[in-house]
């Protein structure tokens, strides 16, 4: 069977670096995006099984990407989550508005990720 | 400062503004810029130790699952063993778990550098309001105590209309104070 593919979207590279890991190592294909254009770039090359993005970052932020993702057909219901070290109920209640079907607090744990990711897409 | 003995008290008084916020602002300009630059370095640095420790940490991960897979294979073999089995299947467990949480710890510096971003913007904001009280060089000795009065009111709106600006783009995205692993929601 073939892996599950997720987009990683973060501007901190160590970010990048722990979440490839643990999701490598649960046994899901990596593709690593560095911000919201650069995410949106990749998820149009290959249409990736989740989305898993940061909401601060350079160029475009999180809630922007998930917008123009959810405004692609093939993106129509790709789970896409957000990882990021917001918690305040407004911004999760736009990211909500703009499609995200979770919302995650850094920092992350591996094995509660995993079991979130493994809930969506298997 | 220079005296000028040909100078009225009250000459003397706007020279000696003049020289206050022109001290201020240079001497305050050096030190933020100082501060600053030491900050951003910091944040490379950070990024570089938490890389390299990353690696290492993923590299040791690599090597206990190479032995653990050599040992499930040696205990295959040895039906014989069943506790031997067990215990190394607790032991894995737990390491893994230990991995778990090493890779939480590990990002402190996502957030240290957002910290340390916000920091940078703050400093910057300060050099725009020292600079603003620089911007006094164009008073000259000879204005009346009421013109400088003026001039220093103009400096006050200029100085609390940067700070307005600032306050808008200085929002606060980190308010984590420990580093255990955030909830978890699904819409």
């Amino acid at each position: 069977m073939m892996a599950k593919t997720i987009l990683t979207v973060d501007d901190s590279g160590s970010l990048r670096q722990m979440l490839a890991f643990s999701l490598r190592d649960a046994g899901y294909d990596v593709v690593e995006a560095v911000d919201g254009l650069d995410g949106l770039e990749k998820a149009k090359q290959k249409t990736v099984d989740l989305v898993l993005t940061d909401q601060n970052m350079p160029g475009m932020d999180g809630l922007s990407l998930i917008k123009a993702l959810r405004a692609m057909k093939n993106y129509e219901s790709v789970p896409i989550l957000m990882l990021t070290t917001e918690s305040g109920s407004d911004i999760k209640a736009m990211g909500k508005a703009a499609g995200a079907t979770g919302w995650l607090v850094k920092p992350f744990d591996p094995a509660r990720l995993t079991e979130v990711v493994g809930k969506l897409i298997g | 400062m220079v005296a000028n003995n040909n100078m009225t008290p009250r000459e003397q008084m706007n020279q000696q503004v003049l020289h206050l916020l022109s001290g201020v602002s240079t001497h305050g300009d050096q030190h933020l810029a100082e501060v600053e630059r030491d900050l951003v370095q910091m944040d490379v640095l950070l990024e570089e130790a938490i890389k390299k420790l990353g690696e290492s940490f993923m590299a040791i991960h690599a090597a206990i699952r190479k032995q653990q897979e050599a040992l499930d294979s040696m205990m295959a073999e040895d039906l014989s063993a069943p506790d031997a089995a067990v215990h190394l299947e607790k032991i894995r467990t737990e390491i893994n778990s230990h991995v778990g949480a090493a890779l939480t710890g590990l990002q402190f510096q996502d957030m240290t550098s957002q910290l340390i971003r916000r920091m940078v913007q703050h400093l910057t904001g300060l050099r725009t309001v020292f600079g603003e009280l620089d911007a006094n060089e164009s008073v000259l000795p000879g204005y009346s105590n009421e013109a400088l009065l003026e001039k220093l009111n103009r400096i006050s709106d200029r100085v609390g209309a940067r700070c307005s600006e600032q306050e808008g783009g200085m929002r606060k995205c980190v308010n984590q104070s420990h580093m255990e692993s955030g909830e978890i929601e699904l819409f």
